[in-house]
């Protein structure tokens, strides 16, 4: 860092922070680091390839990828509701997940609050432990399930 | 007359005086960079690093696909020969694949922060919108990229996968016969997913991206003390 560059710092009001070159380098050690995370990954663990595929045979343990779990449990686990009509399992199956991921989309609309500190929300917090735990239980069965 | 010498400083600084004369980039830079960001503002690099590993994918995803054969005859084999005889093949592919996974988990950790630090609120709707839209488009990345190499586990995840949208209501079975090109997973399916894959999704992640980083450098980032906006 150059005398100017460090004269900028210096005169920044307090509490702020220039971009360049101070956020940046920190972005780039990071980056380093995930770089290194990746090809240590793939060292250790190279990406799998099944047998080629064939429509005709349907393997024992189909699943969707991890990330597609929780949905795809929750849609098992709604037969649930068949106690309110026999097509209700599969549509409320889709329609709930479809509903919070509508309501996630538009938060900022429905969480008008102007309070920001998370101390400041505990419900909010709250909340998002419970949609986590929720979400992580629902992936953790279908994995095993 | 001064000797030529190697400088690559001067040389540097002489190439943008030479652009700066036409097109103002010393300004421009100077926009781009020059902002200042709240101390108290932790990002824990979260975004930027779901960036890099888009950058990653977009790099190790243009390697794969001058070796990829994009039919149900030849795209497993053509993994095969990345993944056995092409020199660092495996590993392109690998970084390609862990690569995948690590920028959802990131583009969730990243959408956590900014929950729990309440960095989506006004005037901040619109960059939650189009980083809703990146989550979404990430999501449609590793589900259409998944049944490319074409193996059983690809087959079946994307069987299965595209038969949870036929629950929906009224339009479902169409929605699936759209999403498969049929009835069935069928070649017509890889074909789709590949021109989703590295066609449609990066032209709508590249796109939303411009929406999301220019409104978060025309409004910095979110003061995590600070209850109002200027
Ligand atoms: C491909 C996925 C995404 C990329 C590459 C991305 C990139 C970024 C970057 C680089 C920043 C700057 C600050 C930081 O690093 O945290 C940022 C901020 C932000 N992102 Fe994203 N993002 C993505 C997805 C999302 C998602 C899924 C959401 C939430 C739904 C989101 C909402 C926001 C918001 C509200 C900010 C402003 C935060 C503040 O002002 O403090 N982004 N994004």
């Amino acid at each position: 860092m150059n005398d100017a560059n460090k004269k900028d710092a210096a005169s920044q009001p307090k509490g702020l922070l220039p971009f360049w070159p101070h956020y940046v380098l920190s972005e780039l050690i990071a980056w380093y680091v995930i770089l290194g995370v990746l090809v240590t990954l793939s060292a250790i663990l190279p990406a799998g390839l099944e047998d080629k595929a064939n429509p005709l045979l349907t393997p024992e343990h189909v699943k969707p990828e991890w990330y597609f779990l929780s949905v795809y449990q929750f849609l098992k686990v709604a037969a649930v509701f068949s106690f309110l009509g026999a097509e209700a399992p599969r549509l409320l199956g889709v329609l709930i997940p479809g509903i919070l991921l509508a309501l996630l989309f538009f938060l900022p609309f429905l969480d008008r609050g102007p309070k920001r500190p998370a101390r400041q929300r505990p419900w909010m917090l709250a909340l998002v432990v419970i949609v986590l735990l929720v979400v992580i239980a629902l992936t953790i069965w279908g994995q095993y399930s | 007359m001064q000797a030529v010498r190697f400088n690559p400083a001067l040389w540097f600084n002489a190439g943008l005086d030479w652009l700066d004369e036409r097109v103002g980039i010393r300004e421009l830079v100077a926009t781009l960079l020059h902002v200042v960001i709240p101390r108290s503002a932790h990002t824990y690099y979260l975004g930027g690093i779901t960036l890099f590993l888009f950058g990653s994918q977009a790099v190790t995803g243009i390697l794969l696909s001058l070796y990829y054969q994009p039919t149900p005859e030849s795209a497993y084999n053509s993994i095969l020969y990345i993944m056995n005889e092409l020199n660092f093949g495996w590993l392109i592919r690998s970084v390609h694949a862990w690569g995948a996974n690590l920028m959802i988990i990131f583009c969730i950790l990243h959408l956590l922060r900014v929950v729990i630090q309440g960095a989506y609120k006004a005037p901040r709707e619109i960059t939650w919108m189009a980083g809703m839209g990146l989550l979404f488009v990430t999501l449609g990345f590793g589900f259409t990229g998944y049944l490319l190499p074409w193996d059983q586990r690809a087959y079946w995840a994307t069987t299965v996968g595209t038969e949870i949208a036929a629950a929906v209501p009224l339009i479902g079975v169409n929605i699936r016969d759209f999403m498969r090109g049929g009835a069935d997973v069928s070649a017509l399916t890889l074909s789709r997913f590949l021109g989703v894959h590295m066609l449609i999704l990066p032209a709508a992640l590249i796109g939303l991206l411009l929406v999301h980083l220019f409104i978060i450098h025309q409004q910095g980032l979110a003061d995590p003390h600070a209850t109002e906006e200027k």
